[in-house]
């Protein structure tokens, strides 16, 4: 029991689970308001990496429409806010109506929400901010329960499931594109009001809002982690790594698989719930394909068996990018390099960087070396297909 | 009723196009190619230039094409590929890389942009190929308006689709193939060079995607990023008609752009898509093997 407690690995985690932790919250000391705005956006991308690396790192359920679920909770969120706006307060009713449903509205219809569009009567419960919040969270943890459930169920796996959450994404973005009078089409909410607790108002560029943002992002990581080392998550392993064996073993693969789809879902909606707070707006763009694979570009390069790894790994990617894309030469070059990037990455680090530190650790000679404990992973070699 | 069979079954034709190249290259090999779509940009571009300096026009610029694709498919299986078999969900990572760096590669003329030099031909600017005179002009045929151009584009594909039969079917190196398809260690115990025919499917499947490019040039903008969006419908079409069933990608290609065309005939194309990938969805679901597939692996 000693030895395993005060296993070098064990101890290298703590100490960048909290060093990470401590750098998140000590934050707001050392950069202005605008550069923490943006850098609080970086950290709903490492929420996005956690939820990668729960369902494809330790559920090995690759899934190319995280997109999805992004948007999901972020329109939910954003059907709050925009009913909060001025602009919605502007339109001569009693009660507010978003600007885009006066340019779509049947010719003679009533100001109001209740039957300004065809559509516009599913704003209305919106109206309380509570609503757009949780309906944030339960929508796509509802579509990823009864999808997975559909899937699992069926022992669907690998490359199938992959195609499937790719095709589900493809079909939601035109039909929120599609139904321009409810979801203002491709130009996708705008104007939003500010997310509002108890009379406060939280403006994207406040240090409150910041920590809006970053101690939800601490809690998830904490809570991914302490999930994944339950039981639950121990046996969720076992099936990624064999789904027959842990069958024979008589467990219940499907439930496994659905509910940490779920959270993931979960996750991912959360964190588009909280990008809408920082960056107010949402759009159709959240649910491109390319948007839902860069997802997993980042959880590939920090890790994609290591939810801080996932989360450092988005973080850093997107601070990058948003340096390179200060100059417009840069801007194009730096997707050539992040092409690049990703080859190498595949080939020669499939653990990430998360499996660098690992190596690192392992390297140091600290005396006694942790060799009597099989190490975490092996090489990026994924589950059987 | 007769023009939407038509529209439907050019757009199928395309699909099919497109989904040839990687229904034997995922079928053999087990590698998603997520750059298949740039592939198929390579090969418009290559009609594109060939048209300005080598005054080529579009149909000799198809032979052109297809090696080029090829050439560089090999390419691609030589230095990232190959060293990633049996990890199936990685070559969809590291292609997917590919396509970011072909795309950024052609848009930033290979680097040329920065020092001030522009190609003509290259880049991201918008350009198109012009389409032979003959193949222009629709006529009239029996009260039912034939565009030749289209026509032109189904012609192709059968006879793409049915060179690759007759390559997978007839010849030796086909056998081969489909030897690796069902086992591809049982194939190597059996004295198949399992490397170096994989090989030569991949730059095969790249040059259809060539040509592919070749035909979507004559009517559509020539632009970097063309490709990205037809992968995965090319992919859809692939698993739907089964993995490595050259039958089922065409019956799926054939399903899909019909359905595609008449819905959009009666509402609109967005809504036709959506629909589309519904039925995707249901029919992985109902068939996860596909509608066409055979045991094995």
């Amino acid at each position: 029991m000693n030895q395993r407690f005060f296993d070098r690995h064990r101890i290298a985690e703590i100490a960048v689970y909290l060093a990470f932790i401590a750098v998140v919250l000590a934050m707001p000391a050392f950069i202005d308001e605008f550069t923490l705005n943006r850098f609080s956006k970086y950290l709903v991308y490492g929420m996005l990496g956690i939820a990668i690396a729960l369902s494809w790192g330790y559920a090995g359920i690759l899934n190319l429409g995280q997109g999805l679920f992004f948007g999901l909770g972020a329109y939910m969120v954003a059907t709050s806010l925009k009913l909060q706006s001025y602009t919605s307060l502007q339109q001569g009713s009693d009660t507010p109506v978003p600007d885009f449903m006066l340019w779509n509205a049947q010719p003679g219809a009533p100001t109001d929400l209740c039957c300004i569009t065809d559509g516009s009567f599913l704003w209305l419960p919106f109206q309380a901010q509570w609503f757009g919040i949780a309906m944030a969270i339960v929508l796509p943890t509802l579509v990823a329960f009864l999808v997975g459930s559909a899937i699992f169920r069926l022992r669907i796996s690998g490359v199938y499931v992959a195609i499937i959450t790719l095709a589900l994404v493809l079909l939601v973005r035109p039909l929120i594109i599609e139904f321009q009078p409810v979801t203002n089409g491709f130009n996708g909410l705008t104007d939003l009001g500010w997310l509002t607790f108890g009379g406060f108002e939280f403006d994207p560029y406040l240090v409150e809002t910041y920590y809006v943002i970053a101690i939800p992002t601490v809690l998830v990581l904490l809570g991914a982690r302490w999930l994944v080392a339950t039981r639950a998550g121990l046996i969720l392993q076992a099936t990624r790594d064999d789904a027959n064996r842990a069958r024979y073993l008589g467990f219940s693969v499907a439930a496994y698989q659905v509910f940490f789809f779920s959270v993931s879902a979960a996750i991912a909606g959360f964190a588009g719930m909280l990008y809408v707070v920082a960056s107010e707006f949402a759009s159709p763009t959240f649910m491109d394909i390319a948007f839902s694979i860069s997802m997993l570009v980042w959880a590939a390069v920090g890790g994609r068996r290591s939810l801080l790894g996932a989360c450092i790994g988005a973080i850093l990617i997107n601070s990058i990018s948003a340096a390179a894309s200060e100059t417009e030469m840069l801007q194009e070059a730096w997707k050539a390099i992040l092409g690049l990037i990703f080859i190498l990455g595949v080939l020669f680090l499939p653990r990430g960087l998360a499996g660098l530190g690992h190596d690192f650790i392992e390297w140091l000679p600290l005396g006694r070396r942790g060799a009597t404990r099989p190490q975490n992973g092996n090489a990026g070699s994924e589950p059987a297909e | 009723m007769a023009d939407t069979i038509f529209i439907g079954l050019s757009l199928a034709s395309i699909l099919l196009l497109v989904a040839l190249g990687l229904t034997i290259t995922y079928g053999a090999m087990g590698v998603i190619n997520m750059a298949h779509g740039e592939l198929v940009m390579i090969g418009a571009y290559t009609a594109v230039m060939a048209a300005i300096y080598l005054k080529l026009n579009m149909i000799l610029a198809i032979p052109l094409a297809f090696l080029v694709a090829a050439g560089l498919g090999l390419l691609i299986e030589r230095l990232v590929i190959r060293h990633l078999y049996g990890r199936i969900l990685d070559t969809l990572l590291a292609t997917w890389g590919i396509s970011l760096l072909l795309q950024q590669a052609i848009r930033l003329e290979f680097g040329l942009s920065f020092i001030n030099i522009h190609v003509e031909g290259l880049g991201s600017g918008l350009q198109n190929l012009s389409v032979p005179e003959f193949l222009n002009q629709a006529y009239d045929l029996g009260g039912f308006t034939v565009q030749p151009y289209r026509s032109f584009i189904i012609v192709v594909t059968i006879a793409l689709a049915a060179l690759t039969w007759f390559l997978m079917y007839k010849t030796r190196i086909g056998i081969q193939v489909r030897a690796i398809m069902r086992n591809p260690q049982m194939a190597a115990a059996f004295g198949i060079d399992v490397r170096q025919v994989s090989a030569l499917t991949f730059a095969y499947g790249s040059g259809l995607a060539g040509v592919a490019g070749v035909m979507l040039a004559g009517f559509k903008t020539v632009s970097p990023d063309m490709g990205s969006s037809l992968v995965v419908d090319g992919f859809l079409v692939v698993v739907m008609g089964g993995v490595g069933s050259l039958l089922g990608s065409a019956a799926a290609a054939g399903l899909l752009g019909e359905i595609n065309g008449i819905i959009a005939m009666v509402t609109n194309d967005i809504f036709a898509r959506a629909v589309v990938f519904a039925l995707v969805i249901a029919v992985i679901m109902w068939r996860p093997n596909g509608l066409f597939s055979f045991k094995g692996r």
